[in-house]
């Protein structure tokens, strides 16, 4: 595997009709290796979070080339992304985006499950543990605080032991304290398994603590 | 539909109501006070004999009518409307013949004939009447007017005479005034009242059925309406959610948003309950355009504001009702969801306090709906079934969640996707399992009930009738006749068989008369002369139900088998003592079983059927029937020139009226299916509605975790799949007990299981139910994710 995990080369992303266009992205160019930890910087409204639907490989690029471990994503096609996705990539929300009828527990199972891992409840288990969840495992989520709901989101999307994780304000939804202790789960997460994270965040601090910060601005790095 | 096929059995009858005074007139007093009432048409009916230039004679039934005949439907003639010239001063009178007559004296138009010593010319010949006489079909008929019978002078005290007044009620206070017609003559021992139902027998089941069919379909539709609003509502409330926490976050209580909700319903139904009368109202129109015109089914729209309440009563029973649980779901839904961004699929809310709002209003819809019906104890056993189904395919959905749970390890992503679906706490699959389960079911019993009923009124439709009927067929006659039939058909189907005229006399010694009342249903069986005829063994289309045949041979002794329908209205038990009076002779026999008789099929059937041993020592005639691919006017004017002796009768005379009747009974069950495989897809879309939010969140999340679409796809069809097939057993049994008990108790027609149909339904409602399914989730095929990142 190339160490480069992620690769932009003059993306652009525009949405609307071909008289009312918004041009989200204009000619993005950045390059995220294996083991390190980004985080995109700007202001409301910059493109920020399409960076990461376009590198998750949820949108598709208007223009230029996405690479995922060399793979270039803009010409597959939605199930070629889907296991691009089940394979490398760990999603976390701002929203959390928990399933609401499922429990904690099943919430993390689904994506084992997802990716054809049976029979490693186990492991979900222990990884909720290790992410002090050992009593609400079997919580709806709507039984659960809003940072016991961000580390069940940040348990499905390790589970599968992605090479990328792809956060976005992970922290936007939770107090200092919570927001600190999901940071520490992340970067050790990262840290250990070499894993890329690329995270967009408000928070300056959060932001100086990776190891490079992007800064969008009106579309473009500043 | 019901007003036109009741309008057909007041065709039947002549008359809104017939009142037979037999021998004597009704005195004019009586007759006064009836014409106060409504339009009284007068008739007159006795056996005299008419005779032709040439003296031939022959005995006929004679009917003298006023100018007022017939108050219902239309007496057809050949040449068109020569009935006009009986009421005209011609230089003579004038007479209508029946075909009977005109074949065995040859006449035509414009003959002389003699009756009673006066002379009358030939107006023209019946082709028939709509109060459908059955000598005029059977036997040898004619009219004259009511003016030209005064002239004949007769004495009331004739016995043979038979006076009829038919009546048309006004129809103002039409129910009030036809009350107070049959109360005059309530107890009375000489008059008889005859109502449109008394018509003919055969079509009074079939009415009864139909409108046992229509009250089935009514109670299904409310049902059907009711969990269609429960699940709308439900779906409503969940795609609300956030807008109900904000709301108490904002300081509503949960009791004032369901009652801004509720407003909301109430306008909505107010909206649409004058929208639907109004079509319902103009449907008949629509109808009319659609249906054939050679049936003859003339609909008329019908507007009444005290229909329209009771219809938006009803309507406001079945909203508050079932929609108390999804309203009651607003109780689940928290404002701190708002902060914690978790929103629960809200499900259906049963508290002690809504259980007893809804039995409460239960009982009203229930009690309020059965009095207005006929059939109430049926209407109330339809309520009961539809509750306790209800529960059934509750404990369906939880044998479903508890069965899957011991399968968990079955490896398929797929799978594993449903499975957490439908096993999940908050999990939507009971109540998709109850409404798919209900509406299956409904559409299952309902189609079964309409196929059996139509399947039997089709085969009222006589196409297995034959096509002459012969009377009087001579001992010496009946091979020649039979021989010179094949001669010309060797395929015709012949049925002769023997027969005696009889009358009933005791039954235990009892006489008959103080037995039977005169509303007893198979009262004509025993009343006047009836038809007796014997066997060796008993026929495939009337098998024996109850007793035994007996040993041939004992031509001492008269065993009797009777038809078990007529033997349970009168009261008649296997071993019981008859005295039939037989060609003048009483006769006393034993009654050893009893049989189901077939009589709509106009085939030679009896009522009483006696040993052939014993029988063989009377003198008997033969009655016949003939079924022939030949043209039937062709052969029966051959059978007439060479055997002038036998009575032969066309069949589709008396047909063509009852089929016109069943035709539109037919139309009706088979437009009603349709409807009921309408509001079946209400209930299956609702159902669907339910779930539909909550489908396409979760399949937005599996895409995000890398699921791909043919994944979600098989999750889904396995899914449904577990769902429909845990459910497919249980309403086939329930719909097969339900529609068992229907036909078999109710309907009293033969039940029988329908494996195609079964299969065509369960297959088709399945196909349909998972495309609307896929079509509600049409997002997933290319399901936009951007929307949920923004929150959106």
């Amino acid at each position: 595997m190339s160490n480069e995990a992620i690769k932009f080369n003059d993306v652009s992303l525009i949405y609307g009709t071909s008289t009312n266009q918004t041009k989200v992205l204009k000619g993005i160019d950045f390059n995220i290796n294996s083991d390190e930890i980004v985080s995109i910087v700007g202001p409301s409204g910059s493109g920020k979070t399409s960076i990461i639907m376009l590198a998750a490989g949820l949108e598709k690029a208007s223009s230029g080339s996405i690479c995922i471990h060399s793979n270039e994503i803009t010409v597959l096609n939605e199930n070629e992304l889907s296991l691009i996705r089940r394979q490398h990539i760990g999603i976390v929300f701002q929203s959390f985006y928990l399933i609401p009828n499922l429990s904690a527990l099943e919430n993390v199972m689904l994506s084992l499950e997802a990716n054809q891992k049976y029979n490693m409840e186990d492991q979900a288990v222990e990884l909720l543990t290790n992410f002090g969840l050992s009593h609400r495992i079997d919580h709806l989520p709507s039984e659960l605080s809003g940072g016991e709901q961000q580390r069940v989101a940040i348990a499905r999307a390790l589970i599968n032991k992605p090479s990328i994780i792809l956060a976005d304000e992970p922290t936007g939804n939770l107090d200092e304290e919570n927001s600190q202790h999901m940071m520490e789960l992340l970067f050790d997460y990262t840290k250990k398994n070499k894993t890329s994270l690329v995270m967009v965040t408000h928070d300056s601090e959060m932001a100086h603590k990776c190891d490079r910060i992007i800064e969008i601005k009106d579309g473009k790095i500043a | 539909m019901i007003d036109e096929i009741g309008a057909n059995s007041k065709e039947l009858l002549g008359g809104d109501i017939q009142i037979d005074s037999g021998a004597d007139p009704l005195p004019n007093r009586t007759i006064k006070e009836l014409s106060s009432l409504g339009l009284v048409s007068k008739s007159v009916n006795f056996f005299t004999m008419l005779s032709d230039k040439n003296d031939s004679s022959i005995f006929i039934d004679l009917r003298a009518v006023d100018d007022y005949y017939p108050l219902y439907g239309e007496l057809k003639t050949e040449p068109p409307k020569a009935n006009e010239y009986l009421f005209s001063q011609g230089d003579m009178p004038g007479i209508l013949i029946n075909e009977n007559i005109k074949n065995q004296l040859s006449l035509q138009t414009g003959d002389e004939v003699n009756l009673m010593g006066r002379k009358f010319i030939v107006a023209g010949s019946i082709s028939s009447v709509p109060d459908l006489a059955r000598s005029a079909v059977f036997g040898e008929f004619a009219i004259i007017s009511k003016g030209e019978f005064e002239s004949f002078e007769l004495r009331s005290t004739n016995s043979f005479l038979r006076h009829n007044y038919r009546m048309k009620i006004n129809t103002e206070q039409f129910a009030q005034n036809n009350a107070k017609v049959i109360s005059m003559f309530t107890g009375s021992d000489n008059i008889r009242v005859k109502l449109p139902k008394d018509s003919a027998q055969n079509l009074r089941s079939i009415i009864d059925n139909f409108s046992n069919f229509l009250n089935l379909v009514s109670v299904s539709a409310m049902i059907i309406a009711g969990i269609g609003i429960s699940n709308t509502l439900l779906s409503f409330i969940n795609q609300r959610s956030v807008s109900v926490a904000i709301k108490k976050s904002l300081g509503f209580s949960s009791i004032v948003i369901k009652f801004i909700y509720f407003y909301e319903i109430i306008i909505i139904l107010f909206a649409t309950s004058i929208t639907a009368y109004f079509i319902g109202v103009l449907s008949p129109l629509i109808a009319n355009y659609m249906i054939p015109e050679v049936l003859g089914l003339a609909l008329k729209p019908s507007f009444s504001v005290a229909n329209y309440l009771n219809i938006a009563f009803i309507g406001l029973l079945i909203v508050l009702i079932f929609s108390i649980p999804s309203l009651y779901s607003i109780n689940s839904i928290r404002a701190m969801d708002l902060f914690r961004n978790t929103f629960q699929p809200v499900n259906l809310y049963f508290s002690r306090r809504n259980i007893v709002y809804i039995v409460l209003l239960t009982f009203v819809l229930v009690t309020y709906f059965v009095l207005q019906t006929k059939q109430q104890a049926i209407t109330l056993s339809y309520f009961f079934a539809f509750f306790s189904s209800l529960v059934v395919f509750y404990f369906v959905a939880r044998a479903l969640i508890f069965s899957l749970k011991r399968f968990k390890g079955f490896y398929s992503n797929s799978y594993k996707i449903a499975y957490r679906n439908i096993v999940s706490k908050k999990s939507l699959a009971p109540i998709i399992t109850i409404s798919l389960g209900i509406g299956l079911t409904l559409l299952l019993t309902l189609s079964f009930v309409a196929n059996i009923l139509n399947k039997e009124i089709a085969e009222n439709i006589p196409a297995k009738s034959p096509d002459i009927f012969f009377v009087g067929i001579n001992k010496n006659e009946k091979s020649k006749l039979e021989d010179f039939i094949l001669d010309k058909d060797d395929q015709a189907e012949l049925d002769f068989r023997p027969m005696v005229s009889a009358s009933f006399v005791s039954l235990n010694s009892v006489p008959v008369e103080s037995i039977v009342s005169d509303n007893n249903p198979s009262g004509w069986v025993v009343r006047g002369d009836r038809r007796i005829s014997w066997l060796k063994k008993p026929r495939e289309n009337s098998p024996i139900v109850k007793g035994d045949w007996w040993m041939n041979g004992d031509s001492d002794n008269m065993y009797l088998s009777l038809d078990y329908k007529v033997a349970s209205d009168i009261g008649i038990k296997i071993g019981d003592k008859i005295t039939l009076n037989i060609l003048g002779r009483e006769v006393e026999g034993s009654v050893m079983n009893f049989r189901n008789v077939e009589y709509r099929n106009f085939g030679t059937n009896f009522a009483i059927i006696i040993n052939s041993a014993y029988a063989e020592k009377l003198p008997y005639e033969y009655v016949g029937t003939l079924k022939s691919k030949l043209e039937t006017n062709e052969i029966q004017a051959q059978i007439i020139k060479e055997f002038p002796n036998i009575s032969s009768i066309k069949i589709d005379r008396i047909i063509s009226k009852v089929s016109e009747i069943l035709n539109k009974i037919f139309i009706a069950v088979s437009s009603i299916s349709l409807v009921v495989i309408v509001i079946g897809l209400i209930v299956i879309v609702s159902a669907i509605l339910v779930q539909a939010n909550l489908r396409k969140y979760n399949n937005l999340i599996y895409k995000i975790l890398g699921v791909d679409f043919s994944t979600i796809l098989k999750a889904m069809t396995i899914e449904f799949a577990l769902i429909y097939l845990s459910l497919i057993a249980f309403s086939i049994s329930v719909a097969t007990m339900a529609s068992y008990y229907l036909i078999d108790n109710i309907f009293a027609l033969d039940w029988a299981f329908n494996l195609n149909l079964t299969l065509i339904l369960v297959l088709s409602t399945g196909i349909v139910t998972f495309v609307l399914i896929l079509v509600a989730n049409k997002n997933m095929f290319n399901p936009a994710v951007y929307p949920l990142i923004r929150n959106e």
